[in-house]
């Protein structure tokens, strides 16, 4: 996070820089000159590709990162080189470029995307703002903006600094910086959400020139609509009221608004290019399959069920991955508790224990339903068959301790 | 009041509260948890509680070190719809206890919990039978990342006893930090009184 207060330092002292290069199309492998206002941003961006890099959140795959860097460089084309794609586990729908070709793909994105068209638009969408140079305009639009987020920050660390000098030990010091820097946080998140804030016509021609971009390189345009009508369909299908009444802005900073005209926008686009082109789905599929599990599992700590239970239908269109599908959507209904959740949870484990990819805790959570219910043999049952298929299991001991609850079979 | 001025006034309001909360020395020796438990210091901790957002009314948080070195959470009974952490947006649910939760739900909601609290990674592993005084337990660790990815460790104690939900959870930073605390987070643990 100090990276953050650095990358508003950095940018606010870039202001009075040289003159800008708003909405004007970069070359491949340019680099800003010195001095300029671009260069304050690609120093700040140097700085968050750094802390992307030790990152927790950092997907190390080297598959995954090499399949997801093709698709970027097969839209990106001339800006190939210029590009670096970094995905990151975070359970929102999310894809950023940074101004020095810094690309993050949050895995929220990823498990979204339900083929390679799809995925490829998205990246289309963000590398049309890295050719047009929009993060500029976006900046000169917010700069005044930025300096009050800049003027508020510097406030809050003077204080906090004050308050720790003021403090009875080095702990007690230590926790009100850390305290202070938790509110240059909110400060730096309102400035970015308002800086990430590209103006209507820039998401427009990013949409516009997207499409054309993807379709170039070979994928069905088509995918453009299918994936935002899918945001905006899950957004509607959340749990919660005002996530419900947010019209589609599912994306972390909420700069999308994901309107019936856009949407309608791109299926025209697509229309005029002529359907067809490649939607890739069985590569994606098997390049997301070995993190399906984890990040559904990273998906239900969102805890907002309505929408996982929409991905979940989403993903199972095809009659791929069922047994780990339907063990999520047991998960799902297990944790979201509501009334008759518990039956639809032991229905769904049920169904995952039919399909060869089940995981073993499907049938420890399908024999814990049943045992609650007062099945005791179909609990016995399931059960057994946890054991038997993880034999080394570290909670064996509890599954065992639960059949010797049971008592023996009559 | 625009949006600057409502940042502005949370910043404000935040600082004033920050500077108000105190962190406080508790001594080695028996410590109760309200009337609930008590359990037995083996030297002098800070409750650092009052400096950490987010907290549950609930959850006591001693440290030695500063919270970021080491933590010692420590609950009082929680009942269904109470959690570790609080949340202070509708939209943004965190673990709560639920009625007749397994051991391996226990287990999950310290795991959750902990993922609330903006750790990444957090895996709960090697569970086994334990003793919460009297009453059965299960023990077990924990390993998360902070989001920098520092490397962190943990251990928890988890029971339910008459209908609540006991957690005494230890977290610190994987290298040196957790092994120096831990044999006195052991006997703090072998020490509840119940």
């Amino acid at each position: 996070m100090r990276t953050r207060i650095a990358l508003s330092l950095t940018a606010a002292l870039a202001i009075a820089a040289a003159p800008t290069a708003a909405g004007a199309q970069r070359l491949s492998g340019e680099r800003p000159s010195a001095g300029s206002v671009e260069e304050g941003f690609w120093t700040a961006s140097d700085k968050a590709e750094r802390a992307a890099r030790t990152s927790a959140e950092l997907n190390t795959d080297p598959a995954l990162n090499a399949y997801v860097r093709g698709v970027a460089c097969k839209v990106a084309v001339e800006y190939c080189g210029d590009v670096r794609v970094y995905v990151l586990d975070r359970p929102f729908f999310n894809a950023t470029m940074a101004p020095n070709g810094y690309t993050e793909v949050w895995s929220g994105l990823m498990l979204r995307a339900s083929n390679e068209a799809e995925l490829a638009f998205t990246l289309s969408h963000e590398v049309t703002h890295f050719e047009r140079n929009h993060f500029l305009e976006a900046w000169n639009a917010e700069k005044n903006r930025q300096n009050a987020m800049l003027a508020l920050s510097v406030g809050i660390a003077v204080l906090g600094a004050t308050a720790a000098v003021n403090s009875g030990s080095a702990e007690a010091a230590r926790s009100i910086m850390d305290a202070t820097g938790n509110l240059i946080d909110v400060v730096y998140l309102a400035g970015m959400t308002a800086f990430f804030r590209f103006s209507r016509e820039n998401e427009a021609e990013a949409d516009a020139l997207g499409v054309r971009r993807m379709a170039a390189a070979g994928y069905d345009p088509r995918a453009a609509a299918t994936i935002w009508t899918a945001v905006r369909d899950e957004t509607a299908s959340s749990q919660f009221e005002r996530t419900r009444k947010s019209e589609g802005r599912l994306n972390v900073f909420a700069t999308h608004p994901l309107t019936r005209d856009r949407i309608a926008s791109l299926e025209a686009r697509a229309a005029s290019l002529g359907a067809g082109g490649d939607d890739g789905r069985a590569r994606y599929r098997a390049a997301i399959r070995p993190h399906l599990s984890a990040w559904l599992r990273d998906d239900l700590r969102r805890r907002d069920y309505g929408q996982t239970l929409f991905l979940l239908n989403r993903l199972a269109v095809g009659g791929e991955d069922l047994g780990v599908l339907e063990f999520y959507r047991g998960e799902a209904f297990r944790l979201r508790r509501q009334d008759g959740d518990l039956h639809l949870a032991e229905e769904a484990y049920a169904a995952a224990s039919a399909w060869p990819d089940a995981p073993p805790q499907a049938f420890r959570e399908l024999g814990e339903l049943r045992r609650k219910r007062g099945d005791v043999a179909g609990a016995r049952v399931a059960f057994e068959t946890y054991l038997a298929r993880a034999p080394q299991a570290e909670d064996a001991w509890l599954v065992q301790d639960s059949l010797q609850s049971m008592g023996n079979p009559t | 009041m625009n949006a600057f001025q409502r940042i502005g006034a949370v910043v404000a309001l935040g600082l004033t509260l920050g500077a108000c909360a105190t962190i406080t020395p508790v001594p080695a020796g028996p410590m109760a948890v309200k009337n609930e438990y008590s359990v037995t210091l083996g030297r002098m901790w800070s409750d650092v509680s009052p400096i950490l957002v987010g907290r549950s009314k609930k959850v006591r948080v001693l440290s030695i070190d500063g919270p970021f070195l080491n933590r010692l959470y420590v609950t009082e009974g929680l009942v269904p719809g109470e959690g570790l952490v609080r949340s202070t947006v509708k939209e943004r649910p965190t673990p709560m206890i639920r009625s007749g939760m397994s051991a391996n739900e226990r287990m999950e909601f310290v795991a959750d919990s902990i993922a609330a609290m903006e750790y990444q990674r957090v895996e709960a592993s090697a569970p086994r039978p334990a003793k919460f005084g009297s009453a059965n337990a299960i023990r077990f660790d924990i390993e998360a990342k902070t989001p920098e990815g520092l490397d962190m460790k943990g251990t928890a104690l988890v029971a339910e006893a008459a209908g609540k939900v006991y957690v005494i959870l230890y977290l610190a930073p994987a290298e040196h930090y957790f092994a120096a605390t831990l044999g006195e987070v052991e006997s703090v643990m072998a020490s509840v009184s119940l």
